[in-house]
């Protein structure tokens, strides 16, 4: 267990939270905290293990809700089923995109994540006769554990605490295992990590395809929880640069970093909306300006993010 | 049959349509394709340039009546002064760090921006509405607007003249023979610095102009540059990245891409063709796009 | 058989002829000294040699088996590891995990590793800096942790490039008995070094190349005194003037 304890911690709270909170609005805050973080998670897994930076990963994200929702109201299949089409539609996009990700490097690769997610914006915004177009499609609600509907939160709480620590223990697995080393190499020189007898394409492919099953299944649970898909938001390349800022300011390439980044941005969110909320609709804009300030800040003066910030800190004493 | 009569009277017109708005994407182009040539940055924040330069015209035009194309000339400092001052505020620390950092840094700024337009201005769509907003040139049978052909006009002057100063002019020699060697420019006393400080400016300005005039011709919200930039950035990779007369020929090759495609599979679907175009050109010469593989360490 | 053949091997770029027609075996067991000056072709050889450049003609065959044409991680795992002419550690993580990396090519246990790793270090003289990121290592440190890397894969065949390029002049003796103790160890080694002191010194056998040709390969002392060498060398030398 070693290593754990932060974990322990951060996890056992959440855990416990449905048993002391009984506000609704917390509780929500809190489910989509664990939303958010496990996909910054799951976007660390490519982005942060294997320095594969997307800015793409709404695309997953955006295939998980929607073939969940697309089941459910076209053929009135459990979203169980669409979370896991969508998570195999998910896997062969992410070895696409992994596949790319062998002959473009840096801003190319990005670039090339943005291009699929805009496409899929593009598709699912236009085809009608198949999504209901840019209407968006209402996510029906039916009580019941094999169609995923639960109107109590605090199930909702242990269902995202559920992909959390899913998504943790992967990327502990990431840190300590074989694979993790040699992702790791990959992401600090490819040359030279190929030049060790590193497989290297084969396992970046693998890490992003990884990954975007991962926020596919995600995209799942949260189309779920909150019953609406919006082609633009689900699709956005807001969504995208939301999971990469969550595992940056955590920390990217840490197993905790994105939680704990997902809590600081969703709750200055939350506080920001409240605040700005009774003044006027476009101040809600604020909060994003202090996202995108906060990013600048981060990567310039504490490029390792806060949990990468605290590890240095308590190595070096 | 019909199909193809209406096809062979719609040519030239279609032409036409290609030639002005490649013109006026190459000048976005251009700007975006200069950074990265000489700093090695992809901006990401380009689209919100364009967008305050579209915002620029709105408000001159609305609080103090002044024609977009007068605007022009007062534009031009105020975006030169805009670039220098996001270089030395943003850039300037981040000019010699990883990839990452520099794409999260212009992201930052892109949203930065954009909320600074939404919370200041809304998300309403603007118009900018002169006189000569509805006027139609008409020629041998193809029609256009003439803010279109303006913008062209002024798209092309500006596209030359920067081609004319990156080619001829002391500081266009300097600005290319940094982006060679950083190294030993900096060697033989090139301030590099201000070089990239100037290159970025140049850029922003390039793209702040395209935004003014483009706002005749469009929506003016905050988000309205995506769309563009994402065209830009089909251009730019078209053309090899970095490389100026690529991305002239790239806007071209785009332009004519959404021209013909709109009018064959109607304006709807357009967007996902230059789209497809783009992971189309990525997957089959990326190696061009992107220079050759070692080529940095040849014969060492 | 021999261990390794390098046959034929051009390697053009554009209308540049990096490498033409190169030719010349290796024993098992042979130090061999790769020199020529700058543009010579040495560096271009053993990109070609692990794979990292393909050759327009020829190949390179190591025990028999063929290495052109492998990517650079499978000729790795064929036995043959490198150092980088311009050093590439892994900048974000400590020494020790450098080296583990490279151990973790044949050890598939991450602990077993980390100790091959631990010895490793211990063998170049870094293991007190074992837990210290790779970028706060001089340059020096850098040659050897880069070495250890290398040697963590347990290769039969060793590339280094430029063993002593850009160190102080204090850091070399080491550096070169470094090399003679891998070489001790019955690794074969093909060594690219501009310095003429530290080649004669553990090199028995030098192979020099000028303009991407082979212009002299044989016993080290016949090869230093070689005309052709010497005039390459020389030419260079009022080039740079």
């Amino acid at each position: 267990m070693r290593g754990h304890w932060p974990a322990l911690v951060v996890f056992g709270l959440a855990a416990l939270a449905p048993f002391f909170v009984r506000d609704a609005f917390l509780l929500d805050s809190l489910i989509l905290i664990l939303i958010w973080g496990t996909l910054s998670a799951a976007w660390n897994v490519a982005g942060g293990y294997a320095g594969q930076v997307s800015l793409g990963h709404s695309a997953f994200f955006g295939i998980g809700a929607y073939s969940a929702a697309l089941l459910a109201t076209r053929w009135d299949l459990s979203p169980w089923l669409g979370l896991m089409v969508g998570a195999l539609l998910s896997t062969g996009a992410g070895l696409i995109i992994g596949y790319l990700s062998n002959r473009l490097r840096g801003p190319y690769f990005v670039l090339a994540t943005i291009a699929l997610s805009q496409v899929l914006l593009i598709v699912a915004s236009r085809w009608r006769g198949f999504t209901e177009g840019s209407e968006g499609i209402p996510v029906p609600f039916r009580p019941g554990f094999w169609t995923l509907g639960f109107a109590d939160k605090a199930t909702w709480v242990y269902i995202g605490l559920g992909a959390a620590l899913v998504l943790y223990l992967i990327q502990r697995h990431l840190e300590g295992s074989r694979t993790g080393h040699q992702l790791a190499a990959i992401r600090e020189d490819e040359d030279a990590a190929q030049s060790l007898g590193i497989a290297s394409r084969r396992l970046k492919v693998m890490a992003v395809a990884g990954s975007a099953a991962l926020a596919s299944v995600c995209g799942t649970l949260w189309a779920q929880y909150v019953g609406f898909v919006d082609p633009f938001y689900v699709f956005s390349v807001d969504l995208s640069v939301r999971f990469a800022l969550g595992a940056i300011i955590g920390g990217t390439g840490t197993a905790l970093g994105p939680f704990l980044g997902s809590f600081l941005i969703t709750t200055l969110e939350t506080y920001l909306r409240a605040t700005f909320a009774g003044i006027g609709a476009g101040l809600v804009g604020i909060y994003l300006i202090i996202y995108g300030l906060l990013l600048i800040a981060v990567v310039r003066f504490v490029p390792q993010g806060l949990a990468g910030w605290v590890r240095d800190f308590a190595r070096r004493r | 049959m019909c199909i193809i009569r209406a096809s062979v009277t719609a040519v030239p017109q279609l032409l036409v349509s290609t030639v002005l708005l490649g013109g006026i994407y190459a000048l976005i182009a251009v700007g975006l394709t200069l950074i990265f040539g000489i700093m090695r940055v992809v901006n990401f924040a380009h689209g919100e340039f364009l967008m305050l330069g579209m915002y620029l015209a709105f408000w001159a035009f609305t609080l103090l009546a002044l024609d977009p194309y007068v605007l022009l000339f007062v534009s031009i400092p105020l975006f030169f002064g805009a670039g220098l001052l996001t270089y030395t505020l943003v850039m300037k620390g981040v000019i010699h760090a990883s990839h990452n950092v520099q794409i999260f840094t212009t992201v930052g700024l892109s949203i930065a921006l954009q909320n600074v337009a939404l919370v200041l201005w809304t998300g309403d769509f603007r118009f900018v509405r002169p006189w000569y907003y509805s006027v139609v040139v008409r020629l041998g049978g193809t029609a256009f607007n003439l803010s279109q052909i303006a913008a062209f006009v002024v798209s092309v002057g500006f596209t030359v003249a920067l081609f004319a100063f990156m080619k001829w002019s002391y500081t266009g020699r300097v600005m290319r023979a940094t982006a060679q060697d950083r190294d030993a420019a900096s060697l033989m006393g090139i301030d590099t610095d201000r070089v990239y400080g100037l290159t970025w400016a140049i850029g922003i300005v390039c793209v702040g102009v395209a935004g003014v005039l483009l706002a005749p011709l469009y929506p003016v919200y905050p988000t309205a540059g995506l769309q563009f930039v994402l065209l830009a950035y089909v251009v730019v990779v078209l053309g090899g990245l970095g490389d100026m007369v690529g991305a002239l020929l790239g806007s071209l090759i785009v332009a004519a891409v959404e021209v013909v495609g709109s009018y064959v599979f109607g304006t709807a679907w357009k967007e996902v063709l230059y789209f497809l175009l783009f992971i189309a050109i990525l997957l089959i010469r990326p190696a061009g796009l992107f220079g050759q593989r070692g080529t940095e360490t040849l014969g060492v | 058989m021999i261990f390794l053949s390098v046959a034929g091997i051009t390697k053009r770029f554009g209308g540049v002829v990096a490498n033409r027609n190169i030719s010349f075996d290796v024993a098992a067991g042979e130090l061999v000294g790769i020199i020529g000056p700058n543009g010579a072709g040495k560096s271009t050889l053993f990109e070609v040699i692990t794979g990292f450049y393909r050759p327009e003609t020829g190949e390179v065959r190591l025990q028999g088996q063929r290495l052109t044409g492998l990517s650079p991680d499978r000729v790795s795992r064929q036995g043959v590891a490198r150092t980088f002419q311009k050093l590439r550690p892994f900048q974000g993580m400590t020494v020790l995990g450098n080296v583990t990396v490279g151990a973790l090519q044949k050890s598939h246990d991450v602990k077993q590793a980390r100790k091959e790793a631990q010895e490793i270090l211990e063998r170049v003289g870094l293991a007190d800096k074992a837990d210290a990121y790779a970028r706060t290592l001089s340059t020096g440190q850098r040659k050897r942790l880069e070495l250890a890397r290398a040697l963590a894969t347990r290769p039969r065949l060793l590339l280094l490039d430029e063993v002593t390029g850009g160190v102080d002049q204090g850091s070399i003796p080491g550096l070169v008995s470094l090399v003679q103790d891998l070489h001790r160890a019955g690794i074969t080694l093909l060594v690219i070094e501009h310095n003429m002191r530290v080649i004669t010194a553990v090199a028995q056998r030098i192979v020099a190349l000028y303009l991407g040709e082979v212009i002299a390969d044989g016993p080290t002392e016949a090869v230093t005194r070689d005309r052709r060498v010497v005039e390459a060398y020389l030419g260079q030398a009022y080039a740079e003037r």
